[in-house]
């Protein structure tokens, strides 16, 4: 039994992961994860791990020894409370021994805390210009850092120190800091999906319609080629909007756009071919010992056809996809909905380019690319399995 | 109480701290320039190449940039400044009062605590934002901070919504009291990636916030113009949008007054509070300074409690500028990229090279009469010059074409009317050399007006006469009595009447392609301001040179 | 065929007015118009009114139906609603640029394509074709903004050789012949991103084409007679194959008009695709549809044009009547 061609065994696992991918994920792929940007695990460099600790009434100090860069951002959360009037304060300690005031609270009651290094409330408290980072006078070297809480102790509640890590995961995050490698997994059946319906659409259109106005002739064929002008002199964006602002923008509108406006391309093609097969002898032939002609049409037309219509195919389906791609560029795709070509756009719409965030554009856009090959080798073999003249290793 | 204050000790601090960031004290009398000899605006369309470019040297000044990966990539870079403030900008989520059961005061006042605005610009914005929760932006003349916040705790909202007697479903859902059945899931209208691309995550964000006290609500991102017209139908349950408001806030008017809830008119969310009508109408029609500053005060303070929007932030705007200018000007209120940068900065090594400054996309039209795009009045806006200006500062009237200026309100037989004299100033010159006399403001008004030209239409049409005693006096009564009057006509661009006498169709003039019918080297793009016009070349530049005879460089 | 010309040529101009129509009322299905759109406090809903007015959008739609009918077809494209000068000087300002970026591409794409094409086709299984082919599906598969913006990182600013916007470089240099290698300089990235993007379909279909005319019994023929070989690839096999790739030739050339938006965005290029975009986006009605009618004009044409190249190059279709035998 001969070892089945690359392309097959890559399609079926592509599909496997597709329809199983998605269910394995232990978090919706919309969820934050880790910090925005944050590049994979495996990728090098010393980026810092994630940390936590919590402050409580019986713990009033923690000790954090730091042996990265400063971290990307550090957020304190929690409650304190007070059964009496106290003066509290939540210091910072350096390694150098500098210390800073994070928070203070005077009175009695309940001390809710929420600081992010983000905040300009925080910046402006630690007296640092806006676009210094806090993390990094928070954490100037390496060693032994100290958060401690100052004053009386509180009576009950507590507060936890978050130091998000720096890397995460195999594929890192994108700009919302959402898991990519769970994106790109649920990416791919939305690719798919848009790619192999809008062609299968567009090839079903181009097949019938081609064969039937090159077979027919005539009236029938000129006024379908004036239709097939009409069409391609209507450029799709105007359509585009129209039935976006009518349908709105779901994923099957797109589809059913992409695929009704592809088909021309095809059409001609198969109906030259038609008109040409018409004229030739061997139908000729069929046509003078009875032969009908849907027979005709469908026993020997359609099989001519095929080639064209795989070729089409094969190049229709990454065309689909790359469509799909350009449009989400332009914004007239679905923003709920997560496909390649969103995750490059938002990528570049969120300057991943400059950050050199290279996680966020080089799998989906791979990605792109290897489904492409993909098809193009499968309907190649397919090409060859109809005709053996195609076969690899030919005449010279 | 204690909230308050601190609300309070957090704009003065941030205030303190977004002013220690300027170079140097502000100083409007110490400015003279243009120091400058050439300035090019070059036309960058995709804020990557921007951004590129910037730190490559090609451009020196680089306004607006919004993405915080940008923001923090150029703080680090030796050879930029950053500058930031705070903006007019304003966003906000907008209930349909109109219906059930957004009419219900309590369902909206807990929508409102619902929202966790401080970690949607943390999350979002990295910081580089400002959660509001008024109905003016902070850095507004006439912010007021003594008003009802509904800030973050949805806890809170769940007890403020019980005490009213609302109830929840098993399945988490609120019921309207006195009901039987949980609301129905509604959506919010969202504009899509095109207009922000933040906005959709903001949106998704909001709708969650709000699902966690019991309003059932998803997104539906809509093209720009299939919302407005959803919105103008009426047709909606809640929306997110966002303005850039101006100093003067007699914008509330438009917002919030019965009579603006009409098709094309600003009232979208549909309120009807006669009691506010009345405030809103003493604001609009202020006669001066003080009663403008209590109705906006009392205006606010209703806002708050009525709640038709839930204000979520307002942008700050960060401008990067190359270092080896010096004089360059930012403050609190306004960023680096302003005109009186551009007024006082000169090349550190002494040089004399061109100042190339960023425009995001191509001018439409130059025509200074039709067109309201923002980047043909980056251009423009270097060209004409008002009687009025506005003090980067402290956002107070500055003299420019006019040296004083006086606010009357004077009696007629058909009530009263404000009556505005400007006393123009002496030896100021178009770019043609022709004198500026009172007479330049006088045609302006009038053409502006007897044409009813749509861009300055609302400015003009309450003009009842212009009068020009003399050169340099200029008396404006207008048909009814308002503050804002003011700053309509003084803040308005003058355009030289010997140049307007030859417009035949105003819609069509196109003065930067027309050459000047006496001075060679000019179009008809001339005013007083401080650059002058000298070519557009288009997708690629608009070339100015600086105006040597501007009358600030000699001083007062 | 003259008759089936005639008629062709007839069928032409109902097409023309189909589009004419079709573009019409596409725009005015939109939600939305001109008008509508401006969300600024300072417009208020009278100002608005008057903006309308002065744009005819309050006349009744059949009149501004007749009106614009009578525009296109006396060329008249009318003034553009966002910019408030005439179409045709906004057009003739971007087409020259658009023109020379899409159509350098599209020669230099399907020249190359074609070529490659021709080559993998000859060796069966050699290492030739299969670089074409990996090379070629590469070239295709991936978006077109995404290689820019690379393209544009590495050559552009990481090193420094090629310019990172626009057509020109500023202050101008000076003298024309500076300036023509000016203009040279800035147009090769984008131009060379689009072939690098574009080849690949143009190789893949012609290899396809082209293996399968090498296997037909003509070719067979020739090479028994002796042909040399190179004969033998181009006089006989593409040319035989000539006929589809030349349609799809003349097909992609109205595309040259119509402009790349992403292309013009990366390279902040002056072009009629970003014009395009925007107009329908801010409903420009005159000139989203001034636009758009010269595309379909020049689609038409382009049409005519194949279909006549295809019955010239292919002796097998003849319109009209039968083959002989």
């Amino acid at each position: 039994m001969k070892v089945p061609r690359w392309s097959f065994i890559t399609f079926f696992l592509i599909l496997a992961i597709a329809v199983i991918g998605p269910m394995s994920l232990s978090k919706g792929p919309q969820e934050t994860v880790a910090k925005p940007f944050a590049p994979p695990v495996w990728s090098g460099g010393d980026a810092p791990p994630p940390f936590s600790g919590n402050l409580s009434p019986n713990s009033k100090e923690m000790n954090i020894e730091w042996d990265w860069d400063a971290p990307e951002n550090l957020t304190l959360r929690g409650q304190l409370t007070f059964d009496h009037d106290v003066v509290a304060r939540l210091v910072w300690t350096t390694p150098e021994g500098s210390k800073y005031t994070l928070s203070s609270f005077h009175g009695s009651g309940v001390w809710s805390i929420d600081l992010d290094a983000r905040d300009m409330t925080f910046k402006t408290v630690l007296g640092i210009p806006p676009f210094a980072s806090a993390t990094s006078l928070l954490f100037p070297s390496r060693g032994l850092h100290a958060l401690s809480l100052e004053g009386p102790s509180p009576s009950e509640g507590s507060m936890e120190l978050v130091l998000p890590g720096g890397r995460w995961g195999l594929l890192g995050t994108d700009q919302r800091g959402r898991d990519v490698l769970s994106l790109f997994i649920v990416g791919i059946r939305v690719s798919l999906l848009v790619g192999i319906s809008a062609t299968f659409i567009a090839s079903l259109l181009g097949l019938s319609i081609g064969l039937a106005s090159g077979y027919l002739g005539g009236v029938a064929d000129s006024l379908i080629m004036r239709i097939v002008d009409v069409l391609l002199s209507i450029p799709i964006l105007p359509i585009l909007m129209v039935l976006v602002g009518i349908w709105g923008k779901g994923l099957w509108q797109l589809v059913l756009i992409l695929g009704l406006f592809s088909w021309m391309g095809t059409a001609r093609t198969v109906r030259s071919l038609a008109l040409s097969l018409r004229e030739s002898c061997y139908v000729e032939n069929l046509r003078s010992i009875g032969a009908g002609s849907w027979y005709i049409l469908y026993r020997h037309l359609l099989p001519e056809a095929m080639p064209i219509v795989l070729a089409a195919v094969s190049l229709g389906v990454p065309g689909a996809i790359l469509a799909e791609a350009g449009l989400s560029f332009l914004g007239l795709s679905d923003p709920r909905i997560i496909s390649w070509g969103r995750m490059l756009h938002e990528a570049h719409g969120f300057g991943a380019f400059t950050a050199g965030a290279w996680w966020l554009i080089i799998p989906p856009g791979l990605g792109i690319s290897i489904i492409c090959l993909v098809f193009l080798d499968m309907g190649r073999s397919i090409e060859e399995m109809a005709d053996p003249r195609l076969r690899g290793g030919g005449q010279g | 109480m204690i909230l308050k204050r601190a609300v309070l000790l957090f704009l003065v601090l941030v205030s303190v701290i977004l002013n220690a960031t300027v170079s140097t004290a502000f100083d409007v009398s110490a400015v003279r320039g243009p120091h400058i000899r050439d300035l090019y605006m070059v036309i960058y369309r995709d804020p990557d190449s921007q951004i590129l470019a910037l730190q490559k040297g090609e451009l020196d000044v680089l306004g607006d940039v919004t993405r915080p990966s940008d923001i923090e990539r150029l703080s680090s870079n030796q050879d930029v400044n950053l500058s930031i403030s705070r903006g007019f900008h304003l966003f906000f989520m907008g209930f349909n009062l109109r219906k059930g059961p957004w009419n219900d005061k309590t369902l909206r006042q807990a929508a409102s605590m619902a929202i966790p605005s401080i970690q949607i610009v943390r999350d979002i914005f990295s910081g580089y934002s400002e959660p509001v929760n008024t109905y003016l932006p902070p850095v507004s003349p006439y912010h007021e901070t003594d008003v009802t916040t509904w800030e973050h705790d949805p806890r809170g909202a769940r007890v403020l919504l019980e005490e009213e007697g609302w109830r929840w479903s098993p399945d988490g859902r609120l019921i309207p009291p006195g009901e039987e059945s949980p609301l129905k899931g509604v959506k919010i209208l969202s504009p899509t990636a095109q207009v922000a691309p933040t906005t959709a995550e903001i949106s998704s964000r909001i709708a969650n916030a709000l699902k966690e006290i019991g309003i059932p609500v998803s997104v539906e991102p809509l093209d720009f113009s299939t919302m407005i017209r959803r919105l103008d139908l009426h047709d909606f349950d809640l929306f997110v949008m966002a303005w850039s408001l101006t100093r003067d806030p007699d914008s509330l008017f438009a917002f919030f007054h019965s009579s603006m809830d009409v098709t094309g008119g600003y009232n979208i969310q549909g309120l009807h509070d006669p009691l506010l009508d009345e405030v809103l109408e003493e604001l609009r029609w202020a006669p001066d300074r003080q009663t403008a500053e209590g109705a906006a005060r009392k205006a606010q303070q209703m806002l708050s409690e009525i709640s038709p929007w839930i204000p979520v932030y307002s942008r700050y705007m960060v401008a990067a500028v190359r270092k080896g200018w010096d004089g360059v000007i930012s403050t609190q209120a306004t960023s680096a990229d302003n005109i009186w940068t551009l007024l006082n900065m000169r090349s550190s090594d002494g040089s004399e090279r061109p100042v190339f400054w960023c425009l995001s996309d191509e001018p439409r039209s130059l025509n200074p009469l039709s067109t309201g795009s923002a980047y043909d009045w980056q251009v423009l806006g270097l060209i004409y010059d008002g009687m009025i200006a506005v003090d980067p500062e402290t956002l107070d009237d500055i003299p420019w074409l006019a040296t004083k200026w006086e606010v009357e309100t004077v009696s007629g037989e058909d009530g009263d009317h404000t009556r505005l004299t400007f006393h123009l100033r002496d030896r100021v010159k178009w770019h043609d050399g022709s004198p500026f006399t009172s007479k330049d403001v006088g045609k302006t008004l009038e053409f502006l007006r007897d044409n009813e030209i749509p861009r300055y239409f609302d400015n003009v049409r309450d003009i009842l006469k212009v009068e020009t005693p003399d050169d340099l006096t200029v008396i404006v009564t207008m048909k009814n009595v308002s503050f804002w009057h003011l700053h309509n006509i003084g803040g308005s661009p003058v355009f030289p009447a010997h140049l307007l006498e030859g417009v035949d169709e105003w819609e069509t003039w196109q003065p930067a392609a027309e050459p000047h019918p006496s001075v060679k080297g000019l179009t008809s793009l001339v005013g007083t301001g401080p650059f002058v016009f000298r070519e557009y070349r288009q997708g690629e530049y608009v070339h100015f040179v600086s105006n040597e005879d501007f009358w600030l460089i000699g001083g007062d | 065929m003259w008759s089936y010309w005639s008629r062709r040529a007839l069928g032409a101009v109902a097409v023309l007015l189909l589009v004419i129509a079709a573009n019409f009322f596409l725009f005015r299905v939109m939600p939305g118009d001109a008008v509508s759109t401006i969300v600024d406090p300072r417009f208020s809903p009278e100002a608005k009114e008057r903006l309308r007015e002065l744009f005819g959008l309050d006349l009744p739609l059949y009149r501004q139906f007749l009106i614009y009918v009578r525009r296109m077809l006396t060329f008249d494209l009318g003034i553009s609603f966002l910019s408030q000068r005439p179409v045709w000087e906004e057009l003739k300002s971007r087409i020259p640029n658009t023109v020379a970026l899409l159509g350098s591409a599209l020669f230099l794409s399907s020249a190359l394509g074609i070529w490659l094409g021709v080559k993998a086709a000859r060796r069966r299984g050699g290492l030739t074709e299969k670089l074409v082919l990996v090379s070629g599906s590469v070239s295709f598969s991936f978006p077109s903004f995404f290689v820019q913006l690379v393209l544009l990182l590495f050559f552009a600013y990481t090193f420094p050789v090629f310019p990172l916007r626009g057509s020109v470089s500023i202050p101008l240099p000076e003298g024309a012949f500076a300036r023509a290698l000016d203009y040279l300089w800035h147009l090769l990235l984008p131009v060379g991103s689009l072939v690098l993007l574009g080849f690949g379909s143009w190789a893949i279909y012609v290899r396809n084409l082209m293996v399968k005319t090498l296997g037909e019994d003509f070719i067979l023929l020739a090479r028994a007679r002796g042909l040399p070989e190179g004969r033998i690839l181009w006089n006989h096999a593409f040319r035989s194959a000539l006929p589809p790739v030349l349609t799809i030739f003349l097909l992609a050339l109205p595309g040259i008009v119509s402009g790349a938006v992403i292309t013009e965005t990366v390279f902040s290029l002056h072009g009629v695709g970003k014009y395009l975009l925007d107009s329908i986006m801010g409903h420009d009605y005159p000139a989203a549809g001034a636009a758009f009618y010269i595309l379909g004009l020049l689609t038409i044409v382009s049409n005519l044009a194949a279909d006549a190249a295809y019955a010239l190059a292919d002796p097998r279709i003849r319109v009209g009547r039968r083959a002989q035998r």
